[in-house]
């Protein structure tokens, strides 16, 4: 993935750089909104992450600029307030998800790998496999290796989630954002233990692990 | 009678209206009665002279005869309606153009001339004994008469329009008024709801008054947008100055613990620095959070919310901590009904999140913890209730305030900002906060 980080922080955008780097990633870090402007249309990326707070340009009016150009690269802001009324703003100026400082690396790295590949043509499908593991979508049954498993309606959202991302980490705030639908941090175990439940089911009676827990970020399921 | 119309009748501009009416009403009835008592006066007084002087005519007459004669020849060419003449001679003889006649319903005038001939007017009368007889002569009343029929028609002509005018006058202006005044209320409304960009707006065609009322409201929303506005602003600024370095040292303490050479003390010793940090963050979320609540702007967008959902996901999320914790979290939330409100969902969650945080943290395990739902008198009431060891009744509303924490939850985590937090929220929402004892225990009740 080629990635570009607008940050003016030189201790946290060589950071971000750094982490993606070690994941392999292409990363290209610029400090102001001007000079991401041009390397943004320049470029072709993957995903922007870029602060809302920037010297010359401010990341609002930079991803407005952009959007407004026709450029549609996926946007992942950076902010140091925390607030519905920022997130939505941010939202609205063309943004596609948002992470508040202080956040960890982890966090950041699955919410760009969510960004770089949005399931969209997995919306149609009607049938979710990975493995032996089957789940159909429409008569609402999961199967692994022929045998019926049977989940509560949060455990199959959970598994459904999971399995559309297949390759891909879920940290706990995605979870909760989009299983429960609240986009604050309870500070529960409540994505834990749900995900150790859909475990019990999905994963303890047959040989091999399907739901992997990522240490520090979240949890996966592998293609 | 509709609201609207009972609320334009008891405006202001058309009270005066039908005050000033009434009051010109009563001059000019004053007046014009003052007016026609002097007239009257003056038209009697004449009616009087011209009497004495008609007695002096016939008291110029030699004998009776004469004076019989002279009344004779003078009542043949007067009209009983407007003039009597009356003679009766010492013969008992009697002359004139009418009499005064009795009968059984008393004293008629009663003209000689006609055959039904009783006269109905009123009369000023002068009598006289002149040469053994007695003369009685007399003017009809009805020029009098006819003066206070001109009084009312003036009285009608002049007052009506007038009235009517007054009325038309005071109902426009009133309509008019009201319109401006609901313009007013209603930007008044869009303001407290939060919608800072709301204004009057008033134009040339506003009554002064009310223009300056709503010039003054328009620069009192102009200062608080842009209070609002620095407050953003400040926040912004602050939150940025002070986020840039928290997140430095989240890099560096995460460099730390990512290094293999740490002893197991230092290790420990990292681990409680990133514990601080996310105590200092959410303090600080927190603080800018309760700033923005505080000026109303979430208002803006309001959405219907279903409590009754919003609980069970909320008990869904704590139930395994409280679980983990020891303690008893139950829900009693009706299957049935409509629980909604308007407001804000993630701020409704997080004031629930923070009721059932305090609960958990501040009981000791065994407790138990009921999040209901029930409706009070038609509004809707959400509590959390617990059996611990409460809070007593002196402190309950010191628990609200911003920072405030019980002696006894000096040692236990927490910013002090969860309850003030539900306070604020509470208030956004226009919802009632109380706090009571659960006998024993701690029930917050949230009545919207």
């Amino acid at each position: 993935m080629k990635l570009l980080v607008v940050e003016d922080d030189e201790t946290t955008g060589a950071y971000i750089a750094r982490g993606l780097r070690e994941e392999g990633q292409t990363v290209d870090l610029v400090s102001d909104g001007r000079a991401a402007l041009i390397q943004a249309t320049a470029g072709s990326y993957d995903v922007l992450i870029v602060d809302r707070m920037l010297p010359e340009i401010d990341g609002m009016t930079l991803v407005k600029t952009l959007r407004g150009a026709g450029n549609q690269t996926p946007v992942l802001f950076l902010t140091s307030l925390g607030s519905v009324d920022d997130r939505i703003s941010g939202l609205n100026a063309g943004g596609d998800d948002y992470l508040v400082k202080p956040f960890a690396f982890g966090e950041l790295s699955a919410r760009v790998a969510a960004l770089a590949r949005r399931p969209q043509a997995l919306e149609q499908e009607t049938v979710l496999r990975a493995g032996d593991l089957e789940m159909n979508l429409i008569s609402r049954k999961v199967t692994r290796g022929g045998v019926e498993i049977d989940l509560l309606p949060r455990e199959f959202s959970l598994l459904e989630h999971l399995l559309r991302r297949k390759g891909r980490v879920q940290t706990r705030t995605m979870l909760l954002e989009a299983i429960w639908d609240i986009s604050f941090d309870p500070m529960t175990n409540v994505v834990e233990t749900h995900v150790s439940r859909l475990r019990a089911k999905v994963d303890k009676p047959f040989e091999t692990e399907m739901i992997k827990t990522i240490r520090g970020a979240g949890y996966r399921i592998d293609a | 009678m509709s609201e609207r119309l009972t609320s334009l009748i008891r405006s202001m501009p058309l009270r005066l209206a039908l005050g000033l009416v009434v009051l010109f009403a009563a001059v000019s009835l004053i007046s014009l009665a003052a007016s026609y008592v002097i007239t009257q006066r003056s038209f009697e007084q004449a009616i009087r002279e011209n009497l004495t002087q008609d007695m002096a005519g016939f008291r110029a007459a030699p004998s009776a005869r004469a004076l019989a004669a002279l009344v004779e020849a003078e009542a043949r060419e007067t009209d009983p309606e407007r003039m009597i003449l009356s003679y009766l001679a010492p013969t008992r003889r009697h002359y004139g153009n009418a009499m005064i006649a009795r009968d059984d319903e008393g004293y008629h005038v009663v003209s000689v001339a006609q055959d039904s001939p009783r006269l109905q007017g009123r009369y000023l009368a002068l009598t006289a004994t002149l040469h053994g007889g007695q003369l009685t002569i007399a003017r009809s009343w009805s020029e009098i008469e006819a003066l206070r029929r001109v009084f009312a028609n003036i009285l009608v002509l002049s007052l009506l329009p007038t009235v009517l005018i007054a009325l038309w006058g005071g109902l426009y202006l009133a309509r008019s008024s009201a319109r401006q005044v609901r313009v007013i209320g209603r930007t008044l409304d869009r303001l407290t709801s939060g919608d800072l960009e709301a204004r009057v707006g008033p134009t040339r065609g506003w009554s002064a008054d009310l223009a300056q009322i709503g010039g003054k409201i328009d620069e009192m929303a102009e200062a608080q947008e842009s209070s609002v506005e620095t407050l953003r602003q400040v926040s912004s600024d602050i939150a940025h100055d002070l986020k840039t370095p928290i997140q430095r040292v989240a890099v560096h303490l995460e460099d730390l613990a990512g290094r293999g050479d740490l002893g197991p003390d230092s290790r420990a010793l990292v681990e409680r620095a990133s514990g601080e940090l996310e105590g200092i963050v959410s303090v600080f979320h927190a603080l800018l959070q309760i700033a923005q609540i505080e000026s109303g702007s979430p208002r803006a967008r309001f959405r219907p919310v279903d409590l009754a959902e919003l609980c069970r996901t909320f008990f869904e999320i704590f139930e395994p901590a409280a679980t983990e914790s020891g303690h008893r979290l139950s829900l009693d939330v009706p299957a049935e009904g409509d629980w909604q409100v308007t407001g804000d969902r993630t701020l409704l969650g997080q004031m629930l999140a923070n009721l059932i945080e305090n609960a958990l943290r501040h009981t000791p395990p065994g407790t138990a913890i009921e999040i209901g739902l029930a409706r009070a008198g038609g509004r809707i009431c959400l509590a959390v209730a617990d059996d611990g060891p409460g809070v007593p009744e002196a402190e309950r509303a010191l628990v609200l305030r911003r920072l405030y924490r019980l002696d006894r939850s000096r040692t236990t985590p927490g910013s002090g900002l969860g309850l003030n937090m539900v306070q604020v929220i509470a208030t956004l929402h226009d919802a009632e906060l109380a706090l009571s004892d659960n006998g024993p225990g701690l029930r917050v009740a949230i009545t919207f």
